[in-house]
């Protein structure tokens, strides 16, 4: 098992490395504007007309404060005019450039301040986890859960079977802003249902008890919560189910039976574990989601997590932002890779675990 | 089994509902939406207009616009400057009011503002922009006699120095730099020594102290003169500023409204999502929903349900939508072919499509409110495909057999008349826009690709020069009449992005904004906007109304059309007066 483990990080890790700086090389590469040249005052007739000149000076002094003044990477390539055609020019830049900075710093576990709010890229990225986690797990949770005891039930009662499963292909087909629109005007709307919070997160108020913390948390968590698990929890369980059919159909189970075995032991102890690899395949891929957010639901809700954090740093060129979640989810992606691997393997022992 | 699910919700409901915050409403601040966090609130950075809008609360500058007179009026100073214009120099005298205190009683003097200018200018500090904008105050003078009056020496002559020289926000010096390191340096030796805060440790020390402050997330730790403290800040979620117990302001009882300051405390919230706040603002979960889009504003203002308990209203603002040309592209470079195209902007129902109404026409850049510097003689914007094809024909094109137009150009080449129209995704007026002209422009012949374009993107593409015609908003100002940045040629590909300018419409565009008569500058107005009209660089298609929606509880919103759009300070309760 460790052995499994030390290669299947020795290959991720590199993998992740590659990712990382294409995504890097492209983001920079594509433009080195600072972000306030694209903000929200420009076309703006302001009473302090500036020259072009001082413009472009400030320009060049906000991108040498952020370091976008290096060369890109250690070597960079200008095309000159020849004779037939053009020649490529290349120069080695050395070890002062972008990349090589943004790497050490990834090396040390910095990752940088923020372009717009100046603030260090960990506390930016912890603060949005703090939002996200607790939202995305307990979704998680909920799926998990909710999937298990779906999928029992339609495997226990044929007769609801039509019904559950028309209504979870209807519910697979709806994006999540039409789900999360839907719960907002049904259940918090003060025209129809004004049961729950339209947005937000509970205050911290000095005066009050943790438990009554707790439930205001859980109690504004409801709609974007149900949001995330009425869009995943329907393919989950259908596909689960299919499997669990499949697997009901096999002879082994035909012999369970006619040894006289509970049909709900059967399906407990026998059908299910053998059903649980695209179950876990579906898990498993959910888990980058953990981390990177919802953005849809972030926005809908007003939620500041990891999604629109993510999404509000790439619109602004805030790179260090875009970056450090990137880094983040391709981590928890090559890890939910792994742990998909090894739970293969619980669940089937017929897998080999190969690195 | 239903009743009882039924029955479970709504215990449940009442339940939780309980938890929802009680304590707010008997606290009653003013709720306003904001769509996005302000970031960033580093008195020298303020990334965005929300930012802007809470260092207002925080701080106060010499001058302040009021909304309700749509001008500058003095602030900290006592009156607007008094003027002499010297060889070439400017020079900019000010006096600090008797009542401007800081928190700790100490008067606001004229070593606080130089200290100001300083930090503007303090090599190490993120001054950039600071330095683009007030760039022209090159020294100050205190006055030895008086320490609240002061003489800013400015380069150059300018009338907009009158106003732009008082409008920034000042620093207490006391808590920044207490022992006074920075007094030794002068504004230019600041200036010129860009390494100043490696190698002189007077600065090294006070940039160290600005930073470690962290005034971008902690602007409490610097004590401003505005009439608010910060109270509480999430990121992403909301912003509670505190009304001062005392603010010095309040012993003047000034009719000026940067000088009134009623709420006890205002409460941003930031929502995102259109339809979130809406329904925020429809449970009373938020009081103001400023700059409110169209199709949202129509419908709530014509659901009578919404009548008693929410206020609607609209002002006309200095935000435009224009239609601009590239006219470095070849198919664009004369003017009857970017008249011709103008012509096929449907514009009054642009304005019903797009802002149900609520926009008006304008001949050009200057709003059609402004009176006498708006040319009258002029015609409004109108869709004519006829006169357009005339005017294609005068250019030179000519129709094709297979229904396109193409023309040949002076060097020999083919041209065909086929363009993109470039936006961001942003608005989706942009949308409707491009689509009008797609299908006016198919009616002709013309094929029109709309090309909707990621904000980065679209800003890359224009200072690249590589689009034929874009959307593009421009928000104006009642104050100063320079279009130097958008249409001079120096400004070609930071800021002009329509490459347009002539040495006549340069000399035109630096008289107007050194004109100091406004009958003259009028004039000058009236023929710059006959040039615009006839050159056709861009076309205005509309100036936008600024809608608002309050709560009916609330009044003296001060809505007007200059952002945000109304006065948060001016807010008071219609049953009694909050303060």
């Amino acid at each position: 098992m460790r052995g499994f483990l030390i290669s299947r990080l020795a290959h991720a890790l590199p993998a992740a490395w590659v990712i990382l700086s294409v995504i890097f090389l492209l983001s920079r590469g594509l433009t080195n504007q600072p972000t306030e040249a694209d903000g929200s005052l420009a076309g703006n007739l302001a009473v302090h007309v500036t020259t072009p000149t001082q413009n472009r000076l400030a320009e060049y002094a906000l991108r040498k404060r952020r370091g976008l003044d290096l060369p890109l990477f250690y070597v960079s390539s200008r095309a000159t005019p020849a004779s037939g055609g053009v020649a490529w020019r290349w120069r080695w830049n050395g070890v002062h450039n972008q990349y090589h900075v943004w790497l050490c710093g990834l090396l040390r576990g910095d990752l940088g301040r923020s372009f717009r709010d100046n603030q260090p890229v960990t506390t930016l990225v912890s603060r949005a986890l703090t939002c996200t986690l607790p939202l995305t797990i307990g979704a998680f949770i909920t799926i998990a859960g909710a999937g298990w005891g779906l999928t029992l039930l339609l495997a226990h009662y044929r007769s609801i079977r039509p019904v559950v499963v028309t209504a979870l292909h209807f519910l697979q087909t709806l994006p999540l802003f039409v789900v999360a629109l839907l719960l907002l005007l049904l259940l918090a709307n003060p025209d129809f249902l004004d049961w729950f919070p339209a947005y937000g997160l509970a205050r911290p108020e000095n005066s009050t008890t943790g438990l009554y913390q707790l439930l205001s948390s859980l109690y504004h968590s409801v709609l974007p919560l149900f949001s995330l698990v009425l869009v995943s929890l329907p393919s989950f369980v259908v596909q689960w189910h299919n499997a669990l059919q499949q697997e009901l159909k096999a002879d082994y189970i035909l012999t369970a039976r006619a040894k006289g075995v509970r049909p709900s032991l059967v399906i407990r102890r026998h059908a299910l574990r053998n059903a649980l690899l695209p179950a876990i395949t579906y898990l498993t891929d959910l888990l980058p989601a953990l981390v990177a957010g919802a953005v849809v639901v972030e926005l809908i809700f007003a939620l500041p997590g990891m999604g629109r954090l993510i999404a509000e740093s790439a619109a602004a060129r805030d790179f260090p932002v875009v970056l450090s979640g990137v880094v983040l989810i391709a981590l928890v992606r090559l890890l939910a890779q792994i742990l998909a691997d090894w739970l293969y393997y619980q669940a089937d022992p017929r897998i080999k675990l190969e690195a | 089994m239903k009743q009882l699910l039924f029955g479970f919700l709504v215990v449940m409901s009442s339940v939780l509902g309980a938890c929802s915050s009680p304590q707010q409403k008997s606290a009653s601040p003013i709720r306003i939406r904001w769509e996005r966090d302000p970031e960033n609130l580093d008195p020298l950075i303020l990334p965005n207009e929300n930012a802007l809008e809470a260092a207002n609360l925080l701080y106060s500058s010499l001058l302040f616009v009021d909304p309700s007179k749509q001008q500058f009026t003095p602030c900290l100073a006592e009156a607007l400057p008094s003027v002499q214009l010297k060889d070439s120099l400017t020079l900019l005298t000010y006096r600090i009011r008797r009542e401007a205190v800081w928190d700790n009683g100490k008067p606001v003097l004229a070593q606080d503002v130089a200290f100001t200018l300083k930090v503007m200018n303090c090599p190490g500090l993120p001054i950039e922009s600071n330095q683009s904008q007030w760039g022209f105050i090159k020294d100050i003078q205190l006055d030895a006699q008086d320490p609240r009056r002061f003489t800013l020496i400015c380069a150059g002559r300018s009338p907009e120095y009158k106003w732009s020289s008082g409008d920034y926000i000042i620093l207490p010096e006391y808590p920044l730099d207490p022992q006074g390191q920075l007094r030794p340096f002068s504004l230019a030796s600041l200036r010129a020594d860009t390494a100043g805060d490696r190698h002189t440790p007077a600065i090294k020390a006070f940039v160290t102290r600005y930073k470690q402050a962290q005034l971008d997330h902690h602007p409490e730790r610097l004590p401003g003169c505005g009439p608010y403290v910060l109270e509480a800040w999430e990121p992403g979620r909301y912003l509670t500023f505190k009304r001062k117990p005392t603010w010095w302001a309040d012993a003047l009882r000034s009719e000026f409204l940067p000088l009134q300051a009623y709420p006890q405390k205002l409460d941003y919230q930031i929502i995102p999502d259109v339809a979130t706040a809406v329904l925020a603002l429809r449970r009373g979960d938020i009081d103001v929903y400023p700059m409110m889009p169209a199709r949202e504003f129509q419908h709530l203002r014509q659901d009578s349900t919404n009548q008693p308990a929410l206020s609607f209203y609209t002002a006309d603002s200095y935000k435009m939508i224009t239609a601009c040309f590239n006219t470095k592209q070849a198919i664009v470079r004369d003017k009857l072919t970017r008249q011709a195209l103008s012509l096929l902007f449907d514009v009054p129902a642009l304005i019903e499509a797009t802002q149900l109404g609520m926009a008006y026409p304008s001949a050009g850049l200057i709003s059609p409110k402004l009176g006498p510097l708006y040319n009258d003689s002029l015609p409004l914007p109108a869709y004519n495909p006829t006169a357009a094809t005339a005017l294609l024909r005068q250019a030179g094109w000519q129709r094709q057999p297979s229904g396109g137009w193409s023309r040949r150009s002076t060097d020999g080449q083919v041209q065909k008349l086929a363009l993109t129209l470039s936006y961001r995704t942003t608005d989706p007026a942009f949308e409707t826009i491009a689509l009008q002209l797609r299908t006016a422009g198919s009616k002709l012949g013309i094929p029109v690709q709309p090309q909707p374009l990621e904000s980065s993107v679209f800003w890359d593409r224009l200072r690249s020069g590589t689009v034929d015609m874009y959307l593009f908003t421009i928000t104006g100002n009642p104050f100063v009449y320079n279009f130097a940045p958008i249409l001079h040629t120096q400004s070609i590909g930071s800021g002009n992005y329509t490459g347009f300018g002539t040495a006549a419409s340069d000399q035109l565009i630096e008289a107007i904004a050194a004109e100091e008569q406004p009958r003259r500058q009028a004039q000058l107005l009236r023929r710059l906007q006959r040039i615009l009209h006839e050159e056709k660089p861009l076309t205005v298609l509309f100036f936008l109304r600024s809608r608002l929606a309050a709560s009916s509880r609330l009044t003296n919103l001060q809505v007007s059309g200059l952002r945000p759009g109304y006065s948060a300070t001016a807010i008071q309760t219609k049953s009694a007066p909050v303060q």
